[in-house]
Formats: structure tokens, sequence, C-alpha cells
């Protein structure tokens, strides 16, 4: 199964910026929160990241010895179960934040929504891929468009806008690489712009349109939506060049940054790293997305390129919106930085999504001599 | 992969190019351009200054007994805990401190910025309001109840006019940049002395604030104390009242006015002062006016006080200035001695009544005196003689030696405000004040016996007896012995300040301490209720006319023992009637009090000729 061939191809480089992100990660989350009261042990959070990077390189290993085009043959498994588990964590799952969003199960809650982006990439590089690059009826779209529909609606029902507006990127991504038409393309962002104010009148719930409105003047109400992104940005434009040094977020230390080790752990890195350190890991970023959409250009098959694409889109459509939200370019939505923000079924998902993309790196056609 | 997908990968990753370039660029402009702007806000964010108040300075009188100190007060303050003000707190405090709610409301919406610091909704609540809140304190929230220290006035209404209280401004912008100069930035809304001594040793008795600066939390909660700057507390002030004094005064001011309108049936005598002074330093030992006021519920009652006719607010002993009549003739007489046309043994017939200059001019109930010296004519008090060496010596010398009294000037007091300098009846002053009109000889015998354009305040009195005694020095008239920082370390210590020396000779000053010493003596005007004091005094009565159809003032300027002054004084109650039965009991009553420590009563003669 494994051959000296497999081995010449593994990505290394991909291997190193991911673990230079958890790292990093990793890092930063030992200096957010390593003051917090009320903690069992000032290590608790960083004990749990890095033991669920443990089990993501795990993971990431044991999904780099089955040969990727396996996963096809699983693919209606995957979907199938993930969906039992959306539907379920409607039914039993534990609420946060005003949301259903996870199933606890022993030492950790599992997050269906969180499982469902890697599903879905498989899902949709399994249907597109048979289509060779060519999309020319618009009926072609059709089970590419349901098979997100069905996880996006049981996760919008939870409600979780956020995690629901990945598919959505990753579908539009996925589609564009598969070759949709241009006018296909057009069609579904324009019914979804047309659908716009029915979201934002029946669907949104008053906490998310709050966000939106936050974000458009966020100094509007400095003590309450516009709070967070007014602190977060503080925090950013006071690290200044070089940035405070590790561990001193004055921010985060005075409790001024909510969410400070989830959602808005970019703010803590600019804080104390400063623009030099916020510049360098974005770069990291972008060598990832770089790397990963290297691989699909080297792969073998369609459905090899197809993976690599969605995951390549996943990352880069979280770390636009996440970094976007702390620098006030986009809306508060929610969404976890890849590697950096403490979230145990991101990390697991993300380093899974990885293995993948290492998966297809290692089988794909290049003459070795 | 075939080329149109792989075209389409790139453009994917230009796109994630060009944005993580939008976001470098981002990112630029607020950790570089905008940094110190959002350095400036983080530091905001975490730090608080909290200001330590100086305790104020007390004030104590000249044998270190407290006039003023303070006492802890209890204030209510509500706080934001993080979640906004409780609607039902606010509704509770407002019924408990009896603030409308709308005024509370109007208060936290100004501070929505400042929600950490509390918010201070009442002062000095009573104990039953505390017991109220305790009550409660299981339904209000981010109430809380410190202690600030408050003034308390022991003295109560005693020396008000002389202490002055605490207000909050306003305060114009001279004395702002006075204070600037000596190292207090005034803030509005600061409490600071409005009158007295609080007022114009203000900076001294503040003393300086700390500061202590804190770091906080997003609850504002403090996390770190940091640099602390103690407050300096003020000095505490040693007066040159005399407590006792100053009380044994203002009692027989206001025991001899009820009597006067009780017994005397004389309803318009009303307000009254007295001042006493060291001759030999110009150090005010008391000050006493009647009506005065009490400074602890002063500002419960300054609405009635303020609209009260007698206006018990005004400080008259240097505020108001009356016709001092008969009490002005050692003016009159030095004039007429030091300019010669007169001596001491010159005898002068008193007919009762006189014909002068188309006027007719009494002596008081038209008495015939007959013949008098200089000394037999003071000691009377008869008012012909004196027209005589008024017109001897002509208005100018007259209003010349008024002058060297310090008469028509301020006195030099620092330690109060609002002096007024009175007026010298002049040739000058009146054709200021006519428009050119020219003096009369008529004029000239009114000025002679204190009355004409002549006004002079209680406390120049006082020094002008307190000048005929100490042999002619005017002494600044001072209420600050001393000041002592909180070490104890005496800070500024009173020394007597020789003003200026009156041109007027000994020999002079002599006659007319002679001439005075005979008023208090058998046959004198005051000698029914001096009579009975152990110690040699000297004085003049007066009892000044004033327009309309009132009673005269009542005055007494003297001052004991005669050969050795200890004490000058001056006394004068509005429309008292004449001297020897208005001002000059509580002369007497104040002098006794003065040297026996005790008021037993004066016992009244009969035998004495009534006298103004």
């Amino acid at each position: 199964m494994i051959n000296r061939r497999l081995i010449r191809n593994f990505d290394f480089y991909l291997l190193l910026a991911t673990i230079a992100l958890c790292a990093a990660g990793t890092f930063t989350l030992y200096s957010a929160t390593h003051g917090m009261e009320g903690l069992p042990d000032p290590l608790y959070f960083v004990k749990r990241q890095l033991l669920f990077i443990g089990v993501g390189a795990a993971l990431m290993l044991l999904v780099c010895f089955i040969d990727y085009v396996n996963f096809k043959n699983w693919t209606a498994y995957l979907y199938v179960a993930n969906l039992i588990l959306l539907v379920l964590v409607l039914v039993i799952g534990e609420v946060e934040k005003g949301a259903m969003r996870r199933i606890p199960i022993g030492f950790f809650d599992l997050q269906p929504s969180e499982i469902a982006k890697v599903v879905i990439i498989i899902t949709l590089a399994c249907l597109l891929a048979e289509k060779e690059g060519k999309l020319p009826y618009f009926q072609d779209l059709l089970p590419a468009l349901g098979a997100t529909a069905l996880p996006m609606v049981l996760i919008f029902l939870q409600p979780d806008l956020g995690t629901s507006l990945i598919y959505l990127a990753i579908l539009l991504g996925m589609l564009y690489v598969a070759g949709v038409q241009g006018r296909h393309l057009g069609l579904l962002i324009g019914s979804g712009l047309a659908a716009a104010p029915l979201f934002w009148f029946f669907l949104l719930e008053e906490y998310q349109k709050n966000r939106l409105l936050a974000f458009i003047n966020p100094e509007m109400d400095p003590t309450g939506k516009g709070w967070q992104l007014l602190q977060s940005i503080i925090g950013i434009g006071s690290g200044g060049l070089l940035g405070k040094g590790p561990f001193n977020s004055t921010q985060v230390r005075l409790g001024f940054l909510p969410d400070h080790y989830t959602d808005m752990i970019f703010a803590v890195f600019g804080e104390e790293m400063g623009y030099v350190g916020a510049v360098a890991l974005l770069l990291l970023y972008l060598f990832l997305i770089y790397r990963i959409l290297w691989i699909a250009t080297q792969a073998k098959d369609q459905f090899g390129a197809l993976l690599c694409c969605g995951v390549a889109v996943m990352f880069f459509f979280q770390v636009l919106v996440n970094i976007g939200m702390t620098i006030s370019v986009m809306p508060v939505t929610g969404i976890p930085l890849p590697f950096m923000s403490y979230g145990n079924n991101a990390l697991l998902v993300n380093l899974t999504s990885i293995g993948l993309v290492l998966n297809v790196a290692m089988r794909r056609h290049k003459l070795q001599f | 992969m075939n080329k149109p997908m792989l075209r389409r990968v790139r453009i994917i990753l230009i796109i994630a190019i060009i944005t993580f370039i939008i976001f470098a660029g981002r990112l630029a402009y607020l950790q570089v351009v905008k940094h110190d702007y959002y350095w400036y806000r983080a530091e905001k964010n975490r730090y608080t200054k909290i200001t330590l108040p100086a305790t104020r300075g007390e004030i104590y009188d000249s044998e270190g007994r407290l006039l003023v100190s303070n006492r802890p007060g209890f204030v209510v303050s509500l706080m934001d805990m993080g979640e906004g003000y409780d609607p039902e707190t606010v509704s509770y405090l407002s019924e408990i401190l009896q603030i409308d709610r709308e005024e509370i409301e109007e208060a936290i919406e100004g501070r929505l910025y400042m929600r950490y610091l509390p918010l201070r909704l009442k002062s000095d609540i009573t104990n039953e309001t505390i017991a109220r809140i305790s009550e409660y304190r299981w339904k209000l929230k981010g109430v809380n109840i410190d202690i600030r220290p408050i003034r308390e006035y022991r003295a109560g209404s005693s020396a008000a006019h002389v202490l002055g209280f605490l207000g909050e401004g306003p305060v114009d912008e001279a004395t702002r940049k006075r204070w600037a100069e000596e190292g207090y930035q005034y803030n509005e809304g600061d409490l600071v002395g409005q009158e007295g001594v609080e007022r114009t040793w203000e900076p001294f008795l503040r003393g300086v604030d700390g500061e202590q600066l804190i770091e906080i939390n997003n609850m504002g909660q403090p996390i770190n104390y940091l640099e602390c700057k103690e407050p300096v507390p003020g000095y505490d002030l040693y007066l040159t009242i005399d407590l006792d004094l100053q009380k044994a005064a203002e009692e027989s001011l206001a025991r001899r006015v009820e009597y006067i309108i009780n017994k005397e049936g004389n309803k318009y005598a009303g307000r009254a002062s007295a001042v006493i002074l060291d001759p030999n330093s110009g150090a005010i030992l008391a000050m006493a006016n009647y009506p005065s006021y009490d400074l602890n519920t002063f500002h419960e009652k300054y609405q009635e006080l303020s609209e009260d006719p007698r206006r018990p607010l005004v400080n008259s002993a240097i505020q108001a200035s009356y016709p001092i009549g008969s009490t002005f003739k050692m003016v009159t007489a030095t004039a007429a001695l030091e300019k010669g046309v007169m001596s001491d043994r010159d005898i002068i017939r008193c007919p009762g009544v006189v014909r002068l200059y188309g006027d007719t001019k009494t002596c008081y109930r038209s008495t015939a005196h007959g013949s008098l010296n200089f000394y037999r004519a003071l000691a009377v008090s008869c008012n012909i003689y004196f027209y005589h060496a008024g017109l001897r010596a002509g208005i100018d010398a007259v209003a010349h030696y008024a002058r060297e009294y310090g008469f028509g000037s301020s006195t030099g007091i620092t330690d109060l405000t609002g002096e007024s300098p009175g007026v010298v009846a002049s040739r000058e002053y009146k054709a200021e004040v006519t428009g050119g009109e020219q003096w009369y000889p008529a004029e000239t015998m009114s000025a002679a016996i204190g009355q004409s354009y002549n006004s002079i305040t209680p406390l120049q009195m006082a020094n002008y007896a307190a000048m005929i005694a100490n042999g002619g020095t005017h002494y600044r008239p001072y209420l600050v012995q001393k000041a002592v920082d909180s070490k104890g370390q005496v800070a500024y210590a009173a020394e007597p300040e020789p003003l200026r020396q009156a041109q007027i000779s000994a020999k002079t000053l002599g006659i007319i301490r002679e001439g005075m010493r005979a008023v208090t003596r058998p046959r004198g005007t005051a000698y029914a209720y001096f009579s009975r004091l152990p110690v040699t005094s000297a004085g003049k009565t007066g009892s000044a006319e004033v327009h309309g159809n009132l009673p005269a003032h009542s005055l007494f300027v003297g001052y004991a023992p005669y050969e050795n002054p200890q004490i000058a004084m001056a006394v004068i109650v509005e429309h008292g009637g004449i001297g020897a039965t208005g001002a000059v009991p509580i002369a007497a009553e104040i002098m006794e009090y003065y040297f026996t420590g005790k008021i037993e009563g004066v016992n009244e003669t009969d035998d004495q000729p009534p006298a103004d």
C-alpha cells in the first residue's frame, strides 16, 4: 500500500505549513487563555488543543494511507451518515448561544456541521468529477445544488448562519472550478441576492441582524453590538508594527475582547505580534492555499483536483471572513480561523482535509525515476 | 488537469492573493497609520484615575478649640454592574432619596461613557435613609454607600460670617487664574469656600488632591493599583477669634436687641455688630453680627435667609457703613488740637441751644451743659462744644484727620472679602456727589459730630479705637493667627503688620485718651454701665441720627484697660436709640466678659443725666 513513490510524493511543504499554523495557533491560544479565571488549569485550552492536534494528525495520516479514489465509493454512506447526525443535533443537541450545534459524546462535543464541510467537499467532488470539467446545462448542476442544500437547510435550522455560508462558498468555488457556465453562476448568485430580503425578514435571527448592522457602523453603539468589533480593531491597531509581545495583550487580559480565544483570536495575534506578525500569518495562509491549489493542478484525476479545490476554497473563505471580521472589512459571522481558533471539531476536520490533499499529492501522476 | 480548469484554479489563487493584499493594506492602516490612535484607545480602556480628595483643613479658635471640622457623611451612589442600570433600583432610590426619577435617569444618560464610575446621587444622607436602603438591599443593584467628609460647624451660628461656607462655584475667571498661580486647579463642581476665611484661605485649606491610577477591566473592576500620588491635607487654621468672647459678644448683642425691642418698645432696632481688636496687633478677637445664621443648616435654609429683611447673610461688621454720631468727636478734637486752634483747657459755654450760620443747633434734649473744657465736653458729649471745635479747625482738617484714623478707605483686612471703604465727609466728596456744590460751614458742624456724609464700618470704628489706644498705629486687621500643616509644622504665622502711623502728635492722642477716660467715669455718658468693670476703661458713646423718622443708631467705641490697652472695640445697634442705653451695655458686658470671664450684668446707676 505504501511504497517509495508515495513517500517521495508526500508534500512536506503543505505539512510544514500546517504544522506552522498549528504551532502559531497553539501559542496564541496559550497567550489568550493562560490568565483566564475559572479554569481548572491555566493550560486547559492548550492541552485540549494539543490533544486534538494529535488526534487530528492521526486522522490525517490515516486518510493518507487509503487511496482517495476509494472515497468515491463511500460518498453515499458518508453523506447519509452526516445527514443523520445533522438531524440528531436538532433533536438532542446542546444549546449554545441560542443555537443547537453540539452532540456531547464523552470527552468532547461532536459538531456535525463542522464534519459536514469535508463531507460536502467529497460529495461535490464525486458528483462533479463525472462531468469532466463540462457543465453545459443547468440541470447538470442540480445534483450538486441539492446535495449542498440539504445539509444547509438542516444547519440553518440550528440556526448557524456562518457555517452554512461556508457550504455555499464551497459549492460556488467547486462549481466554478468544475466548469459551470458563467450565466448559470450568475443566475445562482442573482437568485441568491433576490432572496436576501426574504432572509432578512423571515430567516435571520435578531442577533444576526444586529451583527450585520454593527458591521456597517461599529461606533453606533460602543457598549452593545459594535463593542466586539471596536475592541478587536483597538486591539489590532494598538499592536503597531511589532506588537506588544507575547502574553501582553491588554485587551485580553482586561476582558475587553469577547471570544478572544475562538472567533477573535486574530485580534489577539495582531495585538501581540504586530503588523509584521499579522502579515507573516497572512503569508502562511496564502502559502497553504497556494500549495493546495498547486496539488490540485497536479492531481491524477478530476476527483482529486476537485477535492483539493474544495479544501482550498474552504480555508480561503474562512480566513477571508474571519480575519475580515476582526479588521472590520467583513460582517461578524462567527466563523473560526482555521488552525488558530480554539475548536475541537474544526481542528479535526481541518487536519482531515489536509490529509485528503496530502493523499491526492501522494498519488498524483508524475513520472518518478 | 485540462487547460480551462487550470486557468480557473489560477483565478481562484489570484483572488486569494488580491484578498490578502487588501488585508495587508488594511492592517497597515490600522497598525501603522492609525497606531497612535488605537494605542491611546487601548490605554484609555485600560486605566482610570481616581481622585483621592485631600482632607480640608480644620479651623480652630485662638485657644485651639475646634470651630470647623470634617465629619464622615454618607453618600449614595449608583454603579452600572455591567448590565446597564437596573430600572427597578432607580425607582426604589428615587423614592427613598426623594429625587425625581427623571433626574436620576438624566444623570445616567449623561454618563454613558463613564459607566465604571459610581454616579453620586445624594450626599450626607440620614441614618433613616441608610436604614431604608439596607432594608431594600436585596432589591437594589449596584447601589453603594460611601463615606465622604462633610464640613461640620462646631460653633453653630457663632462666627458664621467670619468662617464662611462652601459651595459650588460660580468662580470668576480672575479668581480661577489666581488659584492656578497658587497651584490649585479649580474644576467645575468643586466645593470651594464662598465667604469668610473659607473663601480667602481656600487654596491653603483645600490641600492638594491625590490621584490613584487604576488598571481596570471591562466591568470597571480594579485589577491593579498602580502609581499613587498621596493627597496632601489642607492646612489647619488657627484664628485670632476667641470663641468664648465671640459667643459672649453675640449673646450680648442678641440679648440687648431683644431688650430694646421688647422692653423699650423700639420695634425698629434690628441689626447689630460688635468688633473687638487687639490694639497692639490688629488681631480680631471677635467679630459678631446680629442676626446671624447656623452654618450647619445654611444650605437648607438659604432661601429663607436670603429673603429675611434683617439680612442675616451680610457681615455688617465690614460690609455696612454708618454715620457714627458722637463717636466721631475725637476726630474733630484731634483736628482742632493738631491745628492749634483750640487747647484742651479752652472753655466753651454750652447754652443748650445755639444759632450758628442760620441753623439752630442743640445738645441732646437741649441740655445746657454750661462752661466746659475738652474733657468735660467729651464726657457729657456736648454737641455745641464740638460744633465750635469743628468750625475752628475747618472741614478740611476734620476730613484729613478722619482719614488719618483710617476712615474712608479699606482697613487692609485680607482675611475677609467685601469690605466697604465707607465715606469721609469732605468738601471734595460733596462736590463729587452733588456735581460741584460748595461746602457750607453748617455742614462742617454736622460733620464734626459724625453726621453729614460720614459713613464708617464697625471694623473701621474698632480700628479707630485701637489707633487712639496704641498711639496712632494702624495695624492690618487679621483673623488667621497661624496655619499648620498636617505634620504639625507651622506653615504660616501672622505677624502684626503696621500699615501706617497716623500723623498725630503723642500729646494730642494723650488728650484724646484722657477725654475718653472721662466718658466711663462718674458723670460720663458711659459710666452707668462701665462703673462696675474691674479694669479702667475709655470710650465714647454715640447716637447717629438717620434719615426718616427712625430711631438713631446706637454706637460705642472704646478700649481697656486705660493704662495698658488690651482690647479695642466698636459696637453698633442699628436704630437702637441713644448710645448710652443701646451699644454701651453691650460693650460693657463684652469687656466684663473679657476681663472676668463672666457677665453678671452691670448695675445701672440712676443718678446720671441721660446723654448720648
